[in-house]
């Protein structure tokens, strides 16, 4: 048996569905594909699925995955692709299917591109200028304060018409796992810029080394 | 890809996969090439409307013509409405993202009187103006279906067209006609002349009503040439000739009932005297087992659903019904599909029924027993006895079943405070029969949930001329239930009398209501069949402001000769029988189910001949 990764995006439509949805859909995708994926054996089978690093409902990704395993001796996987692109609900496009090389947990960083209106750029300047940009991160073992600007010492931004983009690195791992929300929330909080006004799209994970996940 | 506004209003509501579209099975033309552009409205949530088989029955049949693009949308909740009014976003569909008013017909489904305010706030955000009066032909024709139909009197006035019956032929040959009307350029007024000749449609404004001074309706009278003084519903004769649809739209964000579902049957053998859909469906007509197998099967494999529903009023009266689950069984198990069956009678409830039911998945019972007495039980012709509900449920237990949910409604014609004692003897009873079976779920105890409804009464049924209980008789019987009640292994649930009498205002009101709707809705009512939006004060300020008597319309007997409000329309049932029906009620005399004998109620009109094949002894 082989743990299969269906890498895919995730954008518009999709991108407001939550986690425990896109279960649910990729079950009913993959039981419409008809394709060989492995069901669990308890008293309900139902397909094995195994989701790396949940995207934040309204962001949007070029690089999401899923693992499933499959019995099938070799697989056709640019077939798969097709199958699952033909049935797949508008803004999930499936860009690659392959053995699994790297487990999910080599996960080090998300890499984020994040565009906001072109007259952002004051605020973005304004950010640069600060010493420390403390924001409260609530999770499971409740709240704690981190400096945003230990992670995101400068925001480089590049102009693009009427939009300004900006890219950045966030460490994604077991210990820290900082959602680029965050930063769009401290920058309406403290000088008033809409979070709701910023395009969040994940780009590409990376291992600790710096390596692109795949 | 959406617009600016939307997405900022999606970053800020609750659940907003809601109001984004998408969804596997949802059907994308392009709009510069159709001729028709249908907007098919549910007045209630996204969750709610999505659990609707009419909805995806209509939404199938409609775009199966290639010129035509019916889409879908909903009311959005209160974060989003109130978004969506800051941003001045109209409402849209979900599919093109196109507001309402760029359709050319635009169609509510009637399925609860308390959602009418819900359809005022839908033409409000999309600035459609409420009265078909004040629509020039500008606007698109505002359609409305569903049960409710059979006295939309209370909000006919805001509707162009509005379709008694089955909407399989009817809603195609208005949007027909709708093209036509498009292509010869003619007048609103015409167009309506012309749908008004399709089989159930009504068109309120060609009809005039008169009332007594007292405030009862004197008479309903067409007010056009060619009018029919009655409207007749429209129905399918040979449902086989409708498969049931194949492809459903697949929410992606929870529905309510978010399982594939096939009708396996519609209409209804019983005459429960309560029931309006017993009588509004009328004759039961069933598809055969092999074209269900056959469609439940696609349908499986085009949705991705690992469960089936066999829905109907009473899925067990199907004539084939045990065929049926052999075929399903085939292939239902291989497929991880689980089968379930809402709507099961007590009195046909068997042991190998169970077995096919249970193969892959085992969920709770439920019972409605509606009476908690054999007397009351015989006044609505539930005909259940307890020895059926003492079999079956032995069968239950045996099978491991550990929860038994009964459905009871109080405020029933005749009831008196014996029979409320009558609904927590019966759930004692079911608990004693569990310990006394040594076959029970070892180790475990039962959990038996009386859910207990506030009975309205309908039109069209031989209760509609029954007083409702006041709220206060509701309270006091509700309030003995709970003292009836001495175990810790029954739960009461019961309905809140308010909602309750509002929607018998509505059920059994005429066409004076439609201004209190719009004032309440102007004063904020919404979402009315929501406990936590539910405003009754202002609403009965409302009513007192505009000097209109709620319990005017629900809480006086109607003299069996009275012209109702829905006197004009004809669901096939004949006022003599349910007069019949009432007279016999009132003796707590039973009536069997109409494919044993025909007890003429009239609806064999219908379909031109006799309902059933007698001959052949059925059930």
């Amino acid at each position: 048996m082989i743990t299969v990764r269906i890498s895919f995006e995730k954008k518009n439509e999709a991108s407001y569905i939550s986690l425990l949805d896109l279960q649910r859909v990729m079950q009913r995708v993959l039981k419409r594909s008809g394709l060989p994926v492995w069901h669990t054996l308890g008293f309900n089978p139902h397909i094995y699925m195994t989701f790396a690093c949940p995207l934040s409902l309204g962001q949007e990704s070029e690089c999401e995955c899923v693992d499933v395993k499959t019995e099938a001796e070799a697989p056709d996987f640019a077939q798969w692709q097709t199958a699952l692109n033909a049935i797949m609900p508008a803004g999930i496009h499936v860009t690659r299917v392959a053995p699994v090389e790297m487990k999910a947990d080599s996960i080090a960083f998300a890499c984020y591109r994040i565009s906001y209106p072109a007259a952002a750029v004051a605020v973005l300047e304004q950010y640069n200028a600060l010493e420390t940009a403390p924001v409260e991160k609530h999770s499971k073992r409740g709240k704690k304060i981190i400096d945003l600007k230990e992670h995101i010492p400068q925001l480089r931004y590049t102009a693009l018409g009427d939009t300004v983009q900006l890219e950045l690195c966030l460490p994604a791992a077991q210990e820290l796992n900082l959602n680029p929300s965050l930063l769009t929330g401290f920058l309406e909080e403290k000088f008033g810029l809409p979070a709701a006004s910023a395009n969040i799209l994940r780009t590409k994970f990376l291992t600790a080394d710096q390596q692109l996940f795949a | 890809m959406f617009d600016p506004k939307l997405k900022e209003a999606l970053g800020r509501v609750q659940k907003p996969g809601r109001y984004t579209g998408g969804e596997p099975g949802s059907i994308y033309k392009e709009k510069d090439k159709v001729d028709v552009r249908f907007a098919f409205c549910f007045p209630d949530t996204y969750e709610v409307g999505m659990s609707f088989l009419g909805e995806k029955i209509l939404y199938e049949l409609l775009n199966s013509h290639e010129n035509w693009w019916c889409e879908r949308a909903f009311m959005p909740w209160l974060d989003m409405k109130a978004e969506m009014e800051r941003l001045q976003l109209p409402l849209y569909t979900m599919e093109s993202k196109d507001p309402l008013t760029a359709f050319d017909a635009v169609g509510f489904t009637l399925q609860y009187e308390l959602s009418y305010t819900n359809i005022l706030a839908m033409l409000d955000l999309a600035g459609i103006p409420f009265y078909s009066k004040d629509r020039d032909d500008r606007w698109p024709l505002i359609v409305a279906g569903g049960p409710c139909a059979c006295n939309a009197e209370p909000i006919a006035d805001f509707f162009d067209v509005i379709q008694l019956g089955e909407g399989e032929n009817q809603l195609p040959a208005i949007c027909a006609e709708i093209e036509k009307a498009k292509k010869e350029g003619i007048s609103k007024k015409q167009l309506l002349l012309n749908i008004a000749k399709i089989p159930g449609v009504y068109i309120p404004a060609f009809y005039d009503v008169t009332y007594h001074e007292d405030g009862r309706v004197k008479a309903i009278t067409p007010n056009e040439p060619g009018i029919p003084a009655r409207i007749t519903k429209a129905i399918i004769k040979d449902l086989n000739q409708f498969a049931p649809p194949t492809n459903f739209v697949v929410p992606m964000v929870g529905a309510i009932q978010d399982r594939a579902s096939i009708e396996v049957l519609r209409g209804c053998v019983r005459g429960c005297r309560f029931c309006q859909a017993g009588f509004l469906y009328r004759p039961m007509r069933q598809r055969d087992a092999s074209l269900l197998n056959k469609a439940a099967q696609d349908l499986c494999a085009n949705t991705g659903y690992e469960e089936l529903s066999l829905s109907s009023l009473s899925t067990s009266d199907h004539g084939q019904l045990e065929e049926l689950l052999d075929d399903l069984n085939e292939w239902a198990p291989k497929e991880h599909v689980s089968l379930s069956l809402p709507s099961l009678r007590v009195d046909n409830f068997s042991q190998s029924l169970i077995e096919k039911t249970t193969k892959v998945r085992k969920s709770g019972l439920t019972f409605a027993a509606e009476a908690g007495t054999q007397r009351l039980r015989n006044v609505i012709n539930k005909n259940v006895t307890w020895d059926e509900i003492e079999k079956t449920c032995t069968i239950a237990f045996n099978a491991g079943y550990t929860s038994v949910k009964l459905y009871f409604m109080m405020g029933l014609p005749t009831e008196t405070m014996e029979d409320i004692e009558g609904i927590a003897e019966t759930a004692q009873k079911v608990v004693d029969l569990y310990y006394k079976n040594t076959n029970h779920a070892k180790g475990r105890g039962v959990q038996v949930t009386i859910s207990c409804a506030c009975f309205v009464p309908k039109p069209h049924t031989p209760f509609q001329f029954v007083p409702m209980d006041t709220a206060e008789t509701l309270q006091a019987k509700q309030k003995h239930l709970l003292e009836s009640v001495h175990s810790r292994k029954i739960k009461v649930n019961y309905h809140d009398s308010t909602t309750s009498f509002l929607e018998g205002v509505f059920a059994k009101g005429d066409r004076r209501l439609a201004p209190v709707i719009v004032e309440a809705y102007k004063r904020g009512c919404y979402f009315d069949g929501w406990e936590e939006c539910f405003k009754y004060d202002t609403w009965m300020q409302t009513f007192a402001d505009l000097g209109i008597d709620p319990a005017f319309y629900c809480q006086r007997p109607i003299a069996l000769d009275e012209v109702t409000p829905w006197s004009h329309m004809d669901y096939g049932i004949t006022h003599e029988y349910l007069v019949r029906e009432y007279n016999k009620a009132l003796a707590a005399q039973t009536t069997p189910p109409c494919n044993r004998a025909c007890n003429a109620c009239g609806a064999n009109h219908l379909l031109g001949g006799p309902c059933f094949d007698y001959s052949q002894n059925l059930v």
